[in-house]
């Protein structure tokens, strides 16, 4: 059943499928987007000022809502229902995902920093990984239509981790909060900056999107369009042109090919149905997750694609990356009993700090090739279902210890880059399939050296600069046990990778697959490599300007 | 979590409702027999946290210990696309007894006394907090019930042993006479409180969460956000950076204080 009023068929409805279906609406094109999760209004659902006092155990994580009641997350988090995965035995991997419109930008952390020149040519510095096949210079310009489009506030440092986004792009950052300048000063002693973070989160009004308030959290979602959601962004606006088409509830199995290997299409459930569908297309853009997109491909087997389509580099689920995760916090003593003010700011880090160490890192002297940053947290936050400081006794005495400690923790949350190694992929379970039919994803993973020793020395300086700081750390964690575990910072990336050439890679740098001309992927799954600055801008920034080439190239006739 | 033996008299209520938690009889006998051991002879000590099997070869410093065996609960939980902008104010059934329930305030109460313009734990309905968390069928939940139920009755158990009433009837030096040998988990903490002492350690953080997160709690602890903000952040108060400076000077970070780029 081939529906040519689609020019282009849409997988995926997060950061990646969302900006594809609005580049490519925006230039006149017919797009059909399917959604493998229920339809979802961040302005109607949206849980604005609710109290933890008002959710069921006080908004604690349960197995149903892992981040928490109120997390804006549906019908998914570490386990999806009746859509299992597995682990290859001996390894673990955590696969966050999310059924709704909107995917995973629904309650993301927001935080947007760019990729630099240095992180997309790792392996021409040191050897290792892959490089990516653009330079820096010919994606800033879509970085500043992505975050212009987005809206990111922030500041532009000047410092070699950051590069400038052009003047005006920008909106202005909050200020920041005690325990953030507290850290800032401690760490400068160091010669290690704090400065502010850059989030997709309105300090101005743009479009029809309200600025910040400063308050609920931006992980349940966010009704004023404040914090980016594609849900209160880019999928109205898409809509608004009259070229879009969504349907949700759209399980996508396989993409379907001709005789001649040609895409054709896509076979999907519709689950509130339960039964099995087909729709043609010209153009099929995967964006439905780096590890749903590679499963999607894996299995599409046919006999001219007997591994999976688009995989005649056997490519397809390797080069897993996730970022390095963990986390180190102490009491600071000087904050106890400090004087209260409102500290919800945006919610998350006003300051945070960069990767610091380029220079060491060029001159041979850290024993690590990648870097990372640090997450700040320490705040007068909303009370909730447990409550921190090494408590005794009872009555008013314990009250005053417990009002002494709130807001006196300081924490340093690690995320990192790793390196792509032959541990960590997907690949698809031969037994196991999910609800309706549909071979699972097994994952495999290990951490390699280089991880361990960027997390053993995040522990080191996070530790250095909480002492500066009057805190008493104590003996460290080793790497190994303070590592986190794969898939557990929600990063994964790098299963359909893009590059130069096809015998190593999956796609050329426009996302457009080497063994399918009419076949794009457009999410994390085409990063080269994973550099330590949360992947969902530059998901977003590529999927901008891919569908911008292939508008053109529809426009061309070329496709 | 092992599944504990089926116990016919305490089957769970076909609709999950008012689930039966303890195997009193073997608890009475087991606090029978350390009370007669505790009476007769000088035993040598085993570690805190043994068990019943070890009581009956004799351990006095390890304490007394309701072995509790729970069912677990079999309640639904509110499932992974819950109503958030209306969270369900009775997602599954309420199990303890009115008998713990009082206990339960009372202990609150202790724990969170009213004091000045802060009203008292159970005037804020903690119980209810708790008695909806232990009822809960996730596995942490699950989990604190046990401590909690446990806590509760060796709290009972313990009143007997002392004094020969349950603990709801002692007067209010007696009651501290126990809850102060149990409210300090530290390195002085004789052998045979060291396991209550860690399970009133949980309970009490349960309290102090379900108080703060009240709109009392919330003013007694000083949370002051979650109101919309027209214009920009305004950050700190003068008060607030005036401490912050205090702080720099006396750590010595005055001179890399953080100056805007």
């Amino acid at each position: 059943m081939n529906d040519p009023v689609h020019d282009v068929l849409v997988v995926g409805s997060g950061a990646g499928g969302a900006m594809a279906a609005y580049e490519l609406t925006r230039q006149g094109h017919k797009v059909l987007m399917l959604e493998a999760g229920r339809h979802y209004d961040a302005r109607t659902e949206t849980p604005m000022f609710r109290r933890n006092a008002d959710a069921p155990l006080m908004g604690a994580s349960t197995p149903d809502k892992d981040f928490g009641f109120y997390d804006s997350t549906v019908n998914g988090g570490w386990q999806v229902p009746d859509e299992p995965y597995t682990t290859a035995e001996g390894t673990e991997f955590l696969w966050w995902r999310s059924r709704m419109l909107g995917g995973r930008t629904n309650h993301w952390g927001r935080y947007s920093l760019r990729f630099s020149e240095h992180d997309f040519k790792g392996k021409s510095r040191d050897g290792l990984g892959a490089d990516w096949p653009f330079d820096y210079d010919e994606i800033a310009p879509w970085y500043d239509r992505t975050e212009a489009l987005v809206g990111v506030c922030g500041t532009n440092t000047g410092l070699d981790d950051m590069p400038p986004s052009s003047d005006g792009v920008l909106q202005p950052p909050p200020v920041p909060r005690i325990p953030e300048l507290l850290i800032a000063a401690a760490a400068k002693k160091h010669g290690i900056e704090a400065v502010p973070m850059h989030r997709a989160v309105l300090t101005r009004p743009l479009d029809d999107r309200a600025p910040c308030f400063y308050a609920t959290p931006c992980g349940h979602g966010c009704s004023i369009g404040a914090a980016f959601q594609t849900t209160t962004s880019l999928l109205p606006m898409a809509q608004a042109t009259g070229n879009l088409r969504i349907i949700t509830d759209a399980m996508v199995r396989t993409v379907t090919t001709d005789a001649g290997g040609l895409v054709t299409g896509v076979g999907y459930i519709d689950k509130k149905t339960g039964t099995e569908r087909q729709l043609g297309a010209k153009v099929v853009v995967l964006a439905a997750s780096a590890c749903e997109s590679a499963r999607i491909l894996l299995n599409s087997k046919s006999p001219r694609h007997p591994d999976g389509l688009a995989n005649s580099s056997g490519q397809v689920g390797r080069n897993l990356m996730d970022s390095t995760g963990a986390s180190l916090s102490a009491l600071v003593p000087a904050l106890m009993n400090r004087p209260r003010y409102n500290e919800d700011g945006h919610t998350a880090n006003h300051l945070f700090i960069p990767w610091w160490g380029h220079k060491a890192q060029a001159d041979g002297a850290l024993d690590f090739p990648r870097g990372y940053h640090f997450e700040l947290g320490g705040r007068f936050a909303e009370p909730g279902a447990y409550v921190g400081g090494d408590l005794q006794g009872y009555g008013p005495a314990l009250k005053q210890q417990a009002r002494a400690h709130y807001g006196a923790y300081v924490s340093f949350a690690l995320r990192g880059e790793m390196l792509p190694n032959a541990h960590c992929y997907m690949d698809i379970d031969p037994t196991v399939t999910d609800k309706w039919g549909i071979p699972v994803p097994r994952f495999h993973w290990r951490w390699s050296e280089h991880e361990l020793k960027q997390v053993a020395h995040g522990l080191e300086t996070a530790k250095a600069i909480l002492e500066t700081m009057g805190a008493t750390v104590g003996a460290l964690p080793t790497p190994e046990e303070a590592i986190k575990k794969g898939g557990e910072i929600i990063h994964e990336v790098g299963t359909t990778r893009m590059g130069d050439s096809p015998g190593d890679s999956v796609t050329n740098q426009w996302g457009q697959t080497w063994d399918c001309p009419n076949l794009f992927v457009m999410d994390g799954g085409v990063f080269a490599s994973n550099p330590h600055k949360n992947c969902t801008l530059t998901i977003m920034t590529l999927a901008m300007r891919n569908s911008a080439w292939l508008a053109t190239q529809l426009k061309t006739g070329a496709l | 979590m092992q599944k504990p033996p089926q116990d016919p008299n305490n089957a769970a209520h076909p609709d999950g409702d008012a689930p039966a938690y303890a195997n009193r009889l073997s608890r009475r006998e087991s606090l029978k027999l350390l009370a007669a051991l505790a009476a007769s002879a000088m035993l040598p000590a085993l570690p805190a946290g043994a068990s019943r099997a070890d009581a009956a070869t004799g351990v006095v410093d390890a304490g007394h210990w309701p072995e509790l065996e729970l069912q677990p609960v079999t309640a639904k939980g509110y499932g992974k696309d819950p109503d958030l902008m209306t969270p369900p104010e009775a997602p599954w059934p309420l199990t303890l007894t009115p008998a713990q329930l009082s206990l339960l305030a009372l202990l609150s109460d202790i724990i969170v006394p009213a004091e000045g313009q802060s009203p008292s734990a159970s005037a804020v309905q903690v119980p209810t907090v708790i008695d909806e968390w232990v009822s809960a069928p996730y596995p942490d939940q699950q989990r604190d019930r046990l401590t909690v139920l446990s806590a509760l009755a060796w709290l009972d158990d313990e009143a007997a042993l002392r004094f020969s009433q349950p603990f709801t009837t002692l007067g209010a030096a007696q009651r501290l006479a126990i809850i102060d040998d149990v409210a300090y988990d530290n390195a002085q903490t004789p052998r045979q409180f060291q396991r209550m002492a860690k399970a009133f350690a949980r309970l009490r953080n349960m309290v102090l969460a379900a108080y703060f997160c009240t709109p009392e709690g919330m003013e007694d602890i000083g949370y002051m956000g979650n109101v919309a903000i027209a214009g920009d952040y305004p950050g700190p108060t003068p008060e607030a950076y005036r401490h912050l400076e205090t702080v720099l000077a006396g750590l010595g970070l005055s001179g890399y204080a953080y100056r805007p780029g």
